[in-house]
């Protein structure tokens, strides 16, 4: 490391003595032609242009005062940069005129700011004799090696189990020249994502959510990308061809190179990769406002809808299945014969060998050893301690496979679940009135966030719920009160149904209030927090029905209990059923019993209904049983 | 392929659009952030697969690549040099892919693996049959690295003159 700075400085003591009396000389020339480009921008007002105020990333501040979301100093040529278009722009047009080495990456700032450069360049009409135009080798070459033809904007599905992919991730890929269906693999990416350190623990929440740490930009090759969705935290992936002009994909480029010189505080909700992604778009084609729709929260999925709405941004979506959508569409494939060799030759390969295998035609033979070698790469590639077990079982699959010597069927994979940008939007609002006891209400509610399961389902991840930010504010007409009913901080359900290959853990989380009716109080405030772990199956009785049990442990706070609280545990049992596309129905059954604090038992009941009007209406009920209490809501449910 | 060498060729790929400057450090340049490629993304860092890519990123950061920056290794406009680099860190970096694919006769990093090497589309069908027949050889033989595939392959379409390499720029 010393070595390299040392080389570095000597570099750059060999440039400044080489280029300093060519300077010194061309000095008064060099002022006038500097001022005279500087006054003609200040007199055509470029610092107020969208493409000055896109490639800076102006944004208002609290104060109204205009400031950049750029958070690297070194992203900015004046000091005042952050806070001042202007000066930054006179300070940008004079560092053109020089070869200091600028930024993070250490260039002129012709080199590592070129978008900038191209861009004033083209409304000034830089006279190339006195502002000589700088190779910029380094930049050439990563544009040659990136080979761009065309761009698309991927979207990996959503992943509960990892808190930083719950909401989904964008990022974009640079497609080459002469690249196919097959080699796509081969090209770039450019994804925006933060970087928390190794082990990061709890306090990822926290830091991740308020800004704590650093944003960059990188352009890892797709391959590497495909294996970390696809083959590891198996999730779906949707790739949406962008209709860009080369002109618009060079200025993409251009500012993406540019990026590489800071970084952004990451901000989970606003600031984030599908932020970000929207940036870069818009300055490759300014008349794009993508980011207009995101005030207080980006998440992918809409912003992947924002994307497909900009009418001809997009052309063809494609599909890439995740690892475990493969193997559950492949093995549907087989007959219950061919089902329990493939999953003899996941425990024993060599029953590869023997007659009841070899009495199989060729190409179902192929397919079966096919299967079975997908499973045992997903479970290689798992947390399972045995990974090397499945790794030289898979091995030897293989070894038997390839003597078959025919390649393998092509086989068209369908996803479990529509395209995201069919999907609702993802804030919430509904109306409803019903009934509690004796009494009758009208209510409102608000969730900010994502997803609950018995939302319409098309472009979801399946059986995972995710509910942020939620309140709701009933009106009671013979008790004449109007009281907030029910909040939810974060509310996440996920259902893994089990089978006799794939065996998660479902699992649920829960921090919110609701109110009780208990003893004297009618009407109180309770604090909730629970969560549990248990297991789901599925069946295709009807069309497709979920059951699940969980074992769990709640915590409540409330003035209605004995000592103000009460903790305990219990289990719930449930199901959920698709009845058609447009309707569905989620039964559960819950017993709690509170062994400290207010010693008590609860059983509750729920049914609820959805009706799908559009993309983004619905029709729900619920009735909620506790004890005594009884209530039921009827709803109208938008998505914005 | 010593790892070392793997660690090299990939700070070449994740560095050298940031050339001299950056390689020594992540946060340096354009494009940069590469050698962090988005393993954070891996709370859970158990897994093999996130294991193996923490190893040929963040490690790609040390001192190790002061190799590239001084080009000794393959930072250079040298597109033959860099060209058979990329195949063999493709191959490195989704040796089971390409060990399934192998096997099995087709499939989207065998035909991505077939380009790298200089094989034109055509020849693809051809060259995923002749890797078929060399996967059970290298099997047989306990010869599953990486760098024994793509030394398979290599042979194999030198032994074929169908499969003749275009040349590559």
């Amino acid at each position: 490391m010393f070595l390299h700075d040392a080389v570095i400085h000597i570099f750059l003591a060999i440039s400044i003595l080489l280029a300093s009396p060519g300077w010194s000389q061309a000095e008064p020339v060099i002022q006038d032609y500097q001022t005279e480009l500087i006054e003609r921008a200040r007199q055509t007002r470029l610092a107020d242009k969208r493409e000055w105020q896109l490639l800076l990333h102006y944004g208002v501040d609290l104060f109204g005062r205009a400031a950049s979301e750029e958070d690297d100093e070194g992203f900015f040529l004046s000091p005042r940069g952050k806070f001042d278009p202007q000066a930054e722009l006179d300070a940008t047009i004079a560092q053109f005129f020089v070869a200091d080495l600028v930024g993070r990456s250490k260039q002129p700032a012709q080199c590592a700011f070129i978008a900038r450069y191209h861009w004033l360049k083209e409304r000034l009409q830089f006279d190339p004799h006195r502002l000589a135009p700088l190779e910029c080798g380094r930049f050439d070459r990563w544009r040659a090696e990136m080979n761009p033809q065309g761009v698309s904007l991927i979207f990996p599905a959503a992943f509960l189990n990892n808190p930083a992919s719950m909401f989904g991730h964008t990022f974009l890929r640079i497609d080459q020249r002469g690249q196919t269906e097959q080699t796509r693999l081969l090209a770039y990416t450019i994804d925006y994502a933060a970087d928390v350190p190794d082990g990061a623990g709890i306090e990822y929440a926290y830091k991740g959510i308020f800004g704590a740490y650093k944003g960059f930009f990188s352009t890892p090759p797709y391959y590497l990308k495909v294996q970390a969705y696809r083959d590891i935290e198996n999730r779906d992936m949707w790739e949406y061809q962008l209709n860009l002009t080369p002109d618009q994909i060079d200025r993409l480029l251009m500012h993406a190179w540019e990026m590489g010189n800071a970084y952004f505080d990451y901000f989970f909700f606003k600031e984030n990769c599908s932020y970000h992604i929207l940036s870069l778009l818009e300055y490759a084609n300014p008349s794009l406002h993508l980011r207009d729709r995101f005030s207080l929260w980006t998440i992918p999925a809409d912003t992947v809808r924002a994307i497909i709405d900009s009418p001809g941004l997009v052309g063809d979506a494609t599909y890439r299945p995740s690892r475990s959508t493969i193997i559950k569409r492949k093995r549907a494939l087989l007959t219950d014969e061919e089902r329990s060799l493939s999953i003899g030759l996941m425990r024993a390969p060599d029953i590869a060998k023997e007659s009841l295998f070899a009495s199989l035609p060729l190409l179902r033979r192929a397919f079966v050893l096919d299967v079975a070698s997908d499973y045992l790469r997903y479970k290689g590639e798992s947390d399972d301690p045995e990974v090397t077990v499945y790794k030289e079982r898979n091995r030897r699959v293989l070894t038997e496979r390839s003597k078959l010597l025919i390649p393998s069927a092509e086989i068209n994979i369908r996803p479990f679940t529509k395209q995201p940008d069919v999907g609702h939007r993802t804030t919430r609002v509904a109306l409803g009135g019903g009934w509690r006891n004796d009494d009758t209400f009208e209510e409102a509610s608000f969730r900010a966030v994502y997803h609950h399961l018995l939302d319409p389902e098309p472009g979801y991840t399946p059986d995972a719920q995710l509910e942020a930010f939620a309140v709701t504010v009933r009106r009671y007409n013979q008790a004449d009160r109007v009281r907030v009913e029910r909040a939810t901080l974060i509310n996440i359900l996920s259902l893994s149904p089990i089978d006799d290959l794939f065996r998660a853990p479902s699992w649920r989380v829960n921090v919110g209030m609701d109110t009780l009716r208990r003893r004297g109080c009618q009407l109180c405030d309770n604090v909730v927090v629970d969560g549990g772990v248990g297991a789901a199956m599925e069946s295709h009785v009807l069309n497709r029905e979920v059951y699940f049990a969980f074992a769990e442990a709640e915590a409540n706070y409330s003035k209605a209990y004995e000592e103000r609280h009460r903790v305990g545990g219990g289990a719930t049992v449930g199901m959920l059923a698709d009845v058609t596309d447009r309707w569905k129905l989620m039964l559960s059954w819950s017993y709690r019993r509170y062994p400290f604090g207010d010693k008590s038992d609860d059983i509750r009941w729920y049914a609820g209904s959805r009706l799908t009007l559009a993309q983004n209406w619905a029709v729900r009920m619920d009735y909620n049983h506790r004890d005594r209490d009884n209530d039921v809501v009827v709803s109208i449910q938008a998505f914005f | 392929m010593s790892k070392k060498v793997l660690l090299l060729a990939v700070a070449v790929l994740f560095g050298s659009q940031a050339g001299l400057a950056m390689a020594a450090n992540p946060d340096t340049g354009p494009g940069c952030g590469l050698g962090k490629v988005m393993w954070q993304n891996y709370p859970n860092a158990k897994t093999k697969g996130s294991q193996i890519l923490m190893a040929t990123t963040n490690g790609s950061f040390g001192s190790q690549t002061f190799g590239m920056s001084t080009g000794t290794l393959g930072c250079t406009d040298d597109g033959r040099i860099w060209a058979e680099q990329k195949a063999t860190m493709f191959a490195e970096l989704n040796a089971d892919a390409l060990a399934q694919e192998m096997a099995q006769g087709r499939g989207e990093h065998l035909a991505s693996m077939a380009t790298l090497l200089g094989v034109a589309q055509p020849q693809h069908a051809a060259f995923f049959a002749m890797a078929q027949e060399r996967y059970a050889a290298l099997s047989s033989a306990g010869e599953l690295s990486p760098a024994a595939m793509v030394q398979a392959l290599n042979e194999g379409i030198s032994a074929d003159s169908s499969l003749v390499k275009v040349a590559l720029n």
